[in-house]
């Protein structure tokens, strides 16, 4: 019988908002038993936001943003107004092997759930805190919010058309990638356990953390003293590189026409001659403009303009087709709807498909590795607040019905 | 102290970024990571630079010494046979390989799970892939650009509804391949946290498109929930969300809770502008975003970035800086936490990089060595490891095999 990793290991949740969920998420995906700590006074803001199935909000478990980051875990709901609640997540974190949080510095200290605290009472703990900043330094206790922190990381200087000023990233990057990486420091942690006996504090600074993905940059500056220019979407050793226009979809999606866009790439001579093959054009291969690297560089937008002259007349799927037949690095600059839709992903079932008690089944992103002697599946949809409150009390914790039934009209489980 | 995976040993087969930042964060942890390049050439990442003075040279690529930190360096030929027989001795020896051998060639070579496994059953096998071992895309051509519009960001970003003419826009670097290896990095732990409780060792797959798709916030859902496209023209949902020039660089203004416009509305002196009502809440001020603007433009304009960033933080308001790369090498608070590392590698010199993602309060983070330089532990390596004698070491080496 066959069980995924981290079976048998418990997470005490106290995340929310996205780069801690994402960070629990792959936890789950492994299969460790993850318990969100949750409550209805201040629900997670992902709860509130959409989308939602009829496109109005009037559930906090019908959101597809907070059904996505948290398949396969569990909501314990409590209310720290009163002091059982406290008692109750201490109980919790005790039988715990692990405890996640993302808020600022010095919030879990305030809230009575330091990492010296737990430690005090369980010293093997592993503790992680994924805040903005960091928990040492002068801006510790900083706000930070996820869109903010692409431009706080560097990313946006060096991100944006060539002339323009800096540009988004388009989506909250630093968030899911302090997740991602907070989930392999938490193994590393659990690996150090295992061979010692030992727990320990990780402290992570999603602000460094996004650095970590812009070294490029960053030694441009450390080298030569310069700051890197902006440059689109091109690339100093590839040409073309670039996005490129398609057909728009031939059906309106809410009265909106929908445009289209191939990513090309040649990453040398070879397979520019494919590309000039692919469009019908082979002379260009041999023309003198166009035949080095050097050359493609130099004549840069004549080159782009014959290739958005055959990707523009072109379906995406067909343009995609014809290019990787001839070798190129051509692919779909992909719209959630061309995701959701995608057959080469139907084909690897990456998608999960379970139903939910509220919004019924719908499609969600999966997991994106597989194992072969220890596999991985999403057992369950994103928990509606509270569903396991009593499987949580008197399975796990210990507590009897008539308690938690006292708890419950106390109002320290809401 | 040694670092918490000091015991793993691990074979990387890695070009460009997705292997190599994989095995980085295994090293940088303490593993003993030998890494295998192309003779000759080596790893494509010594070709690209930044360089210092712009001069190019394969030992002084500043991509390629970040990434492979901590790492042993040989050359090695696995698509010949003699190449192939002496990674197969490499592998009997390991605790994990990473690759990110596409496809096709890992045909080709000859590169597959049950042939290593036969050798080594306790290996970790981590093959990072485009777009996976299977499916109807398994075998397609890609570069990092295309794997970050296959995953769906890239439409997510660029003109705006102001200028829908201009493409999908890809974000600074190689992102596809940063996100293929954190994840695999993270399959691959929990594979050697299995193998130390008792389980076997087993093939692990990352596709870096779906490792993409994961992580796209709540745009995803917006189809299957709604039937909605999301892309860059769409109208910000509430506002200021938003990037603004102040005198001496941009600040990102980040207005998402009710208290934080009014505590910037009192850091610009509470103008009388700000009260009108079609700026009275979030939603209003995204629909009236063009009147907005005109009025903060001219204000911020006037601003600098520290000041009003400081301004901000003292009320709880999540500005942040549009930072340059000067202003990280700079940021007090990055220097007082330390962040920055200085390495120093023979040929390169000693350069400052980005230093640990993360800070463990009980085992280390720390560079020990620098990237290697091509082939500089061949000896050690093949001699040493492997008890290759000096005769056959340079015979393969006049054969191009090492």
């Amino acid at each position: 019988m066959t069980k995924p990793p981290l079976s048998g290991i418990r997470i005490a949740d106290f995340t929310w908002v996205w780069a801690g969920p994402y960070c629990t998420l792959q936890l789950a995906h492994l299969g460790a038993e993850v318990i969100r700590i949750e409550t209805k006074t201040r629900p997670c803001v992902t709860r509130m936001l959409p989308p939602w199935p009829e496109g109005k909000f009037d559930s906090i478990n019908k959101s597809g943003y907070f059904n996505q980051y948290n398949q396969g875990k569990k909501s314990l709901s409590l209310n720290f107004k009163h002091l059982e609640a406290k008692e109750i997540a201490w109980r919790l974190i005790k039988s715990a092997d692990v405890v996640t949080n993302n808020f600022a510095a010095g919030v879990m200290d305030k809230m009575g759930f330091g990492y010296e605290a737990i430690r005090a009472v369980k010293p093997d703990i592993i503790m992680i805190s994924l805040s903005g900043y960091g928990d040492s330094g002068p801006y510790r206790e900083y706000v930070a919010y996820g869109p903010a922190q692409v431009p706080l990381s560097g990313l946006s200087a060096l991100t944006g058309y060539e002339g323009w000023p800096p540009m988004h990233a388009g989506f909250s990057y630093a968030d899911p990638n302090a997740g991602v990486h907070g989930a392999f420091a938490v193994m590393a942690a659990l690996y150090h356990r295992a061979k010692t006996g030992e727990g320990q504090f990780i402290d992570m600074s999603q602000w460094e953390c996004a650095m970590d993905l812009l070294a490029e940059g960053i030694l441009e500056y450390t080298m030569n003293g310069r700051e890197p220019k902006r440059a689109g979407n091109r690339d100093p050793q590839m040409a073309p590189h670039g996005i490129f226009k398609c057909l728009d979809l031939p059906e309106k999606i809410m009265d909106m026409t929908i445009d289209q866009w191939i990513a090309i790439v040649c990453a040398d001579d070879a397979e520019w001659s494919g590309l000039a093959r692919a469009i019908g054009r082979p002379e260009l291969a041999g023309d003198a403009r166009f035949h080095t690297l050097a050359a493609r560089k130099q004549n840069e937008e004549a080159l782009e303009a014959i290739v958005t002259e055959w990707t523009s007349t072109r379906r995406v799927a067909d343009a995609v087709s014809a290019l990787q037949a001839a070798g190129v690095a051509a692919g779909a600059c992909a719209d959630n709807k061309y995701l959701t839709e995608d057959p080469h992903l139907g084909a690897r079932k990456y998608w999960v498909e379970l139903n939910h008690p509220e919004v019924g089944v719908k499609r969600h992103c999966g997991i994106p590795w597989r194992m072969s002697a220890t596999p991985c599946e999403v057992k369950a949809p994103a928990p509606l607040l509270g569903q396991h409150t009593d499987e949580v009390m008197t399975g796990l914790l210990g507590y009897k019905p008539a308690e938690v039934e006292a708890l419950r009209k106390k109002g320290a489980l809401d | 102290m040694a670092g918490a995976l000091s015991d793993l040993k691990i074979i990387e087969l890695g070009e460009m970024v997705s292997a190599p930042y994989c095995t980085k964060m295994f090293a940088d942890m303490g593993a003993d990571v030998v890494k295998i390049e192309r003779p000759g050439a080596g790893d494509r990442a010594r070709t690209r630079g930044p360089f210092p003075k712009d001069v190019a040279h394969p030992d002084k690529s500043g991509l390629f010494l970040y990434l492979n930190t901590n790492k042993r360096g040989v050359t090695l030929d696995v698509a010949t046979r003699d190449g192939f027989e002496i990674f197969e001795k490499l592998v009997a020896g390991a605790d994990i390989l990473v690759h990110n051998v596409a496809p096709p060639e890992m045909d080709r070579v000859g590169l597959n799970f049950d042939r290593l496994h036969h050798i080594n059953p306790a290996l970790i096998m981590t093959s990072i892939v485009p777009y996976g071992l299977s499916g109807p895309y398994r075998d397609y051509r890609s570069e990092d650009l295309t794997l970050w519009c296959a995953g769906g960001v890239c439409v997510l970003n660029g003109g705006g509804p102001e200028h829908p003419e201009l493409p999908p826009l890809k974000t600074f670097g190689h992102q596809a391949g940063y996100q293929g290896g954190v994840h695999a990095a993270t399959a691959t732990i929990a594979a050697a946290f299995a193998r130390l409780l008792g389980e076997p060792g087993q093939h692990v797959e990352v596709s870096v498109q779906e490792s993409i798709a994961a992580q796209l916030e709540m745009t995803f859902e917006y189809w299957p929930y709604m039937g909605m496209i999301a892309t860059r023209l769409g109208q910000k949902p509430l506002q200021p969300v938003e990037t603004m020039q102040c005198k001496d660089g941009y600040i990102y203004l980040c207005c998402i809770e009710e208290h934080q416009w009014r505590g910037f509305v009192e850091i610009m002196g509470s103008p009388e502008w700000a009260d009108e009502e079609i700026f009275s809440d979030r939603l209003k001020r995204a629909l009236n975003w063009d009147a907005l603007k005109v009025f903060l433009e001219d204000w911020v304009s006037q601003q600098t970035v520290l000041d009003l960033y400081r301004k901000a933080q003292a009320k709880r308001v999540p500005f942040a800086p549009v930072s340059t790369m000067g202003d990280l090498l700079n940021s007090e608070h990055l220097q007082a936490r330390g962040f920055f590392v200085d390495i120093t590698q023979p040929v390169a010199g000693t350069h400052k990089y980005p230093g640990a993602p993360l800070k463990y309060h009980r085992t280390p983070w720390e560079i020990r060595i620098p990237a290697p330089t091509l082939g500089q532990h061949n000896a050690e390596i093949f001699g040493g490891r492997l008890g290759m004698t000096a005769a056959r070491i340079d015979d393969l080496t006049r054969k191009g095999v090492i």
